[in-house]
């Protein structure tokens, strides 16, 4: 008795009080566009079912793509923020200030400050509902949207939202998003790949307060004693658009080259929302160990184009340059063809940029 | 009949001797650190363990860490098995309660007696730790010591945040305990209502690392022992610590009564 | 002091009480009879509140039982199936934590009354020894002193000699003779016959949980009308005393004759040399066995 009460309490409470909310998905889709202003602070879960290859630095995407994880995150606005990945046993925080990003590693006991690299790999604070809403419903048509019955999250009616794409080209079957109706915020996000019946992605609001955090929360306050690193490049992506020495194309198997990413130099983004497409070149010491571990995944391909995975809604493709190791790694939420199609044209249209060599 | 108890509880040598096994391994820990001066890859191993190496005073959180996942459960386990069932085993029992001691009463006893052990050798291991810690590991005087969040610890933070993650890991044995003590009412002996304890814990930590029980996990005893480490973080995030609390007067709740509702019915015939 | 109506304990199919009406009273020493496994235990353990009756009432000095627990047991000393002690703690500790535990305590006379006690069953000299290193009789005496600590009116004691040597037995007989003069009414659960003989002013018999006798024990054993006569002049007594012997051998006779001191003279005065002669009374273990099925060691489910 005691024990049903136990378990039927809170599973009623998440249940009961559900009162559908009247909004056309369009309607809806503008307000989730409205909220890129607002000020939050909350408790995230996500959860990734993606088993990526996890070479030493994509270790963190890894985790991010194919786990559980935690998340605290405080938000001022898109300039004053901080995201805190807990871990059981420390935490990664990301302090974003004007005056650049600083992460802290508490088990590395590392404090580095960068620059904003204008490319870098997937963090964190890219999975908050929020953000990853607004990269994902990017350059919609609205005839591919639908309405989802209301849920319950963090304590909201929150109305749904399917985005199914057309575009042919995209390997996501749907993305489901819901939103808070009153402001429009993104309190969950589920990817879903094509003939997948679970998500491939799952990020979703515990609980969430849209009071604006204090200023104190989201700024670092070096303990005194800590060293602090700089750091230019902060991760592999950030390297590769740095000193490759390779052009990518303007428009790459049928998608242009998105605005913003133009001004990179080497790296290549293609695409909106969820069909996109992203080329890096990379040289041999980051890819051999890479092509290694992509070689030893369970479904890998060695085809003609290079070597191949697809791992739920992503596709990976590495090329390889005819007598080493380097090559173009391209991925992305685009069909096992259109990846095939954009490695052959980048293996046949080899531009090369002034060498820039490192500081 | 809780005084006498803990008399008891002080008195037996038993208790020592768990006890100072508990601090076997921690104190070993500290002294393969300072002697290596190798901490555990990031990621891996107990919590804290790689910030001592820099700040003795942690320890005893690294400490509590070590010894909350298994030993303390075990032991914890061990003694509340023993409170009845053990003194059913030895005829006690029945001469305790002709004298007479009310049933309700004598497990209230019991349970007390079983968190004073907890109380005692969660004490016992933070207190040598912190001496142990600050002797190998080297005490920063006067520096203040980092959160886990980064930023910086007065030693008055440091201690009171200390305090709390005590009282939260002997709050997270409660759960154990009540379990023992239920199966201590049913079982004929001691070992019997041990092992059962600790069979439920096993299948506890288990399940918590299956993805397909995950509707399960808010209820698992285990779920959130470790969360004291939430209470280091800046600012403190409360979630699971209350959580944890929560779940674990739940188990003490059903627990009890369960065995209350067992002990109170049942023929003493051994 | 002890009274049951209608008794009754079963455990599943097994009947181990069936409808027992006991009745001491106070002042007796209750010789509490019965072969093992007749359920006398399991009477016990409910007069105690330990076992739970499936029906039937339990009233111990005057009081309900297990209801009134908390009122009635400070007043009874028990000795339950052998003694029991924390093993790893001494005597004088074991007795101060037991007297320590429940209502009515009174810690200022604690010390006292356990040097009281230790004097009585004869462990006075005893040191700080655990109990676990204690012989079997120590430890029946240790018991016995648990039983006593609070100076009991009523004292249920189930085989308190067992383990003890003759000297032991007789040293615990004289201090339940002397506690019983002083007051104490005795509830005395044994299979020995000859203690509960040498000791019990009453006696009930337990048969495969049926109480089949509860009777005085000196009306049990009224005269039979019958004296025994011995002598080594056997035949003389018998041309004597024609047609009255019912039983004769090498040495004695049994003569239907009350009067004793009638016989004993006619006998004397015709040249009889006597060497005993006494009127016959029925002997317990006759009367016992007489009572109860020869099966009774034997489980017997009904």
């Amino acid at each position: 008795m005691a024990l049903a009460l136990l378990i039927g309490v809170p599973i009623g409470i998440r249940v009961l009080p559900r009162g559908d909310v009247t909004i056309t998905a369009s309607a809806l889709l503008d307000r989730i566009e409205g909220s890129r202003d607002l000020s939050y602070s909350g408790y995230i879960e996500t959860l990734g079912t993606l088993q990526l290859p996890v070479a030493d630095n994509f270790t963190d995407v890894g985790e991010l793509f194919g786990e559980r994880t935690r998340i605290r995150a405080w938000w001022r606005d898109a300039d004053e923020w901080r995201v805190d990945k807990l871990l059981a046993t420390g935490e990664t925080d990301i302090f974003r200030d004007a005056s650049g990003t600083t992460l802290w590693d508490y088990e590395k006991s590392r404090l580095t400050r960068t620059v904003d690299a204008d490319i870098r790999l997937p963090r964190a604070s890219d999975l908050l509902p929020p953000e990853l809403a607004h990269r994902l419903l990017a350059d919609v048509d609205r005839a591919d949207l639908s309405r989802l019955p209301t849920e319950r999250i963090a304590g909201r009616d929150a109305p749904g939202l399917r985005l199914s794409p057309g575009a042919s080209q995209s390997s996501v079957d749907h993305v489901d998003v819901w939103a808070d109706p009153d402001t429009g915020l993104a309190v969950r996000v589920e990817v879903f790949a094509k003939g997948a019946e679970t998500a491939a992605l799952t990020t979703r609001f515990m609980s969430l307060s849209l009071e604006k955090p204090s200023l104190s929360t989201t700024s670092f306050s070096i303990a005194p004693g800590a060293e602090v690193e700089y750091d230019e490049v902060i991760d592999i992506a950030a390297a590769a658009n740095l000193y490759a020495p390779l052009k990518p194309p303007n428009v790459l198997a049928g998608l242009s080259r998105s605005s913003s990413s133009r001004k990179l130099r080497a790296v290549g983004v293609y695409g909106a929302g969820v069909t996109q497409l992203i080329a890096i070149p990379l040289g041999d010491r980051a890819a051999a160990p890479l092509r290694e571990k992509l070689r030893l995944t369970p479904g890998a391909q060695a085809l003609v184009a290079g070597d191949f995975l697809q791992v739920g809604p992503l596709n990976v493709l590495l090329t390889r340059f005819r007598w080493i190791d380097s090559g173009w790694l391209i991925t992305g939420t685009v069909t096992r063809a259109t990846l095939l199609r954009a490695g052959r044209q980048l293996d046949g249209e080899i531009v090369y940029l002034g060498s820039r060599d490192p500081p | 009949m809780i005084a006498v108890e803990l008399h008891k509880l002080v008195r037996s040598r038993r208790t020592w001797i768990t006890v100072a096994l508990l601090n076997a391994l921690p104190t070993l820990v500290a002294v393969l650190l300072a002697v290596t001066d190798l901490g555990p890859r990031p990621g891996t191993g107990p919590a804290f363990l790689s910030a001592v190496l820099a700040d003795g005073k942690l320890f005893p959180l690294a400490a509590i860490a070590i010894v909350l996942p298994l030993f303390l459960p075990v032991a914890v386990a061990v003694v509340a098995s023993e409170a009845i069932a053990g003194e059913a085993q030895e005829g006690t029992l029945r001469y305790v309660l002709t004298r007479p001691v009310g049933r309700t009463r004598l497990l209230v006893a019991k349970l007390v007696s079983i968190v004073a052990f907890v109380v005692i050798a969660v004490l016992v291991v933070a207190v040598s730790a912190y001496v142990v810690g600050t002797l190998l590991l080297g005490d920063q005087q006067g520096v203040a010591s980092t959160s886990v969040s980064g930023t910086a610890l007065s030693t008055e933070e440091l201690a009171w945040r200390t305090g709390l993650s005590l009282a939260y890991a002997t709050l997270s044995m409660l759960g154990v305990a009540a379990i023992a003590l239920f199966l201590s009412t049913v079982a004929e002996s001691p070992l019997a209502a041990a092992l059962g304890t600790i069979a439920a814990l096993i299948a506890s930590t288990l399940l918590l690392t299956l993805e397909a029980a995950t509707s399960l996990h808010p209820y698992l005893p285990t779920r959130y022992w470790l969360s004291f480490v939430d209470l280091f973080r800046d600012p403190i995030l409360w979630r699971n610590v209350g959580r944890g609390t929560a779940l674990q007067a739940a188990y003490v709740v059903v627990f009890l009564g369960a065995a209350w509702a067992n002990f109170t019915t049942k023929d003493i015939t051994d | 002091m002890i009274t049951t109506r209608g008794l009754t304990k079963r455990f599943g199919q097994i009947v181990a009480v069936d409808h027992l009406d006991l009745d001491v009273r106070e002042g007796d020493i209750y010789g509490f009879l019965g072969a093992n496994g007749s359920g006398k235990t399991t009477t016990v353990r409910m007069l105690l509140g330990l076992v739970l009756a499936t029906s039937g009432e339990i009233s111990v000095l005057g009081q309900a039982m297990p209801a009134s627990a908390r009122a009635v047991l400070p007043e009874v000393g028990a000795l339950v199936e052998g003694p029991a002690a924390y093993r790893n703690l001494s005597g004088r500790v074991n007795l101060a934590l037991f007297d320590a535990m429940g209502p009515e305590r009174d810690p200022s006379t604690r010390d006292k009354r356990i040097e009281e006690v230790l004097e009585k069953v004869g462990l006075a000299a005893v040191d700080k020894r655990p109990v676990r290193a204690y012989s079997l009789g120590m430890r029946q005496r240790l018991g016995l002193a648990g039983a006593l600590l609070r100076r009991p009116r009523l004292l249920v004691l189930d085989e308190p000699t067992n383990g003890l040597d003759p000297q032991g037995i007789r040293e615990i007989r004289a201090l339940l003779l002397q506690l019983h003069a002083a007051g104490t009414t005795i509830f005395l659960s044994s299979h020995l016959l000859a203690e509960v003989e040498q000791l019990c002013t009453r006696v009930g018999v337990l048969d495969q949980g049926r109480l089949v006798i509860q009777e005085e024990l000196a009306t049990l054993q009224q005269p039979t009308g019958r004296t025994l006569v011995r002598t080594p002049d056997v035949q003389l007594a018998r041309g004597l005393l024609d047609g009255q012997v019912e039983h004769h051998d090498d040495a004695s006779l049994l003569v239907r004759v009350t009067d004793v001191a009638a016989l004993n003279s006619r006998l004397v005065t015709r040249g009889v040399r006597v060497e005993e002669l006494s009127p016959e009374r029925r002997a317990l273990e006759d009367i016992v066995l007489a009572a109860t099925q020869p099966t009774s060691d034997q489980l017997t489910g009904r």
